[in-house]
């Protein structure tokens, strides 16, 4: 009678036994690394957008409530519409009493690009990712958290639901934390502490850069630097909003003529 | 509560949700397979980082040395770190400390 291989743990650990200390020690941490469960990895993985969402939160928060609405509307706002321009935009607009439908649509207009961030992710993801609940995780895909999580993918991580639903929560709940923090605390909290204040301010373009880093590639530098060049002649021309966009659609467009 | 403010919030949020989720409910990809949409896919993601960084990053770009300093110590710390770890965590709080010091140390 054939004898039953022994479980994997046993395995592992006999296998581990028979090298030095410091090489078991590292292969410990990395298989432990690997079995973290993947909602904490993806909380774990939103740290950065975490530290950089709050105080831009806050500040939204700070705005609001000087502009005239309360903390429920702030708070409001960011549980909704979850979009930092857009947030500050709809500010600017209902407060100048711009009608509510031509501020929708305003919102609604600035938001488009996030219609390609869905389906890029998912091609790097592969055919067999799993999509049952994106319905709900989709929703924390802004900017950054879909950054992180191509990026992941770049790295050779496996596409998981739990993993971006991890991701998405961090910074959904950071960006919420920090509003309502802002409208209660008002302006002068962070003004007290500068270095702090820039640091934070400085937590996004460090986490673009580093993600740009880790997907940087032989093939992907027509595409960046068209995307790069247009994103600075769109903003400085037409304004922040349509240079992103054009940007956007600019570097993809490259990446139709590179083959 | 302010039900101007929350029929925007509400329309506007709907929005967002239809075009964070319904590409990849309508599987958008798929039929991306192989063809120029695919290609146009693939390139998306760098392109919208790079995009973003850019974005980010422009309106520090100023003469002012006071406030370009501190954009170059926590580039570099970015690029120093991630050669050195390749971690983006990690980069990027080392760039965020780096910037942060900068302007601790000019005050």
């Amino acid at each position: 009678m054939p004898v039953p291989p022994p479980p994997v743990q046993v395995r592992l650990s006999v296998a581990l036994s028979r090298i030095d200390p410091a090489t078991a020690a590292s292969y410990r941490s990395r298989a432990m690394t690997r079995t973290r469960p993947p909602f904490l990895d993806g909380l774990i993985a939103s740290l950065p957008i975490v530290l950089g969402y709050f105080p831009i939160a806050f500040s939204f928060g700070v705005a609001a409530t000087r502009a005239g609405f309360s903390a429920w509307d702030a708070f409001a706002l960011s549980l909704v519409i979850y979009a930092g321009a857009s947030q500050f935009l709809a500010l600017a607009l209902l407060s100048s009493g711009a009608p509510v439908l031509v501020a929708a649509f305003t919102l609604i207009a600035m938001n488009l690009r996030h219609v390609l961030y869905g389906p890029a992710l998912m091609r790097e993801a592969g055919s067999e990712a799993g999509r049952r609940h994106a319905w709900a995780w989709a929703w924390g895909l802004t900017d950054e958290v879909f950054g992180q999580a191509l990026g992941a993918l770049a790295r050779g991580q496996r596409f998981s639901e739990p993993h971006m639903f991890g991701l998405g929560l961090g910074a959904y709940a950071s960006w919420v934390a920090g509003t309502v923090v802002g409208a209660f605390a008002g302006g002068g909290a962070l003004e007290g502490w500068p270095a702090l204040n820039a640091g934070l301010g400085f937590m996004l373009p460090a986490l673009f850069l580093a993600l740009l880093l880790s997907i940087l590639s032989r093939p992907q530098v027509p595409v960046i630097a068209v995307a790069g060049l247009v994103t600075v002649a769109g903003t400085l021309v037409l304004g922040a909003t349509s240079g992103i966009l054009l940007g956007m659609l600019a570097g993809a467009v490259a990446g139709l003529v590179r083959r | 509560m302010n039900w101007e403010l929350l029929t925007v919030a509400v329309l506007a949020g709907v929005a967002n949700w239809g075009f964070r989720a319904l590409p990849i409910l309508a599987r958008m990809d798929r039929m991306a397979v192989g063809g120029w949409l695919g290609r146009f896919l693939s390139a998306t993601g760098p392109a919208a980082i790079a995009t973003l960084f850019v974005a980010s990053i422009l309106p520090a770009l100023t003469p002012d040395l006071a406030r370009l300093l501190p954009v170059l110590t926590g580039t570099a710390a970015v690029l120093a770190t991630w050669i050195a770890c390749r971690s983006v965590v990690l980069a990027t709080l080392a760039g965020a400390v780096a910037h942060g010091l900068t302007v601790w140390l000019m005050a």
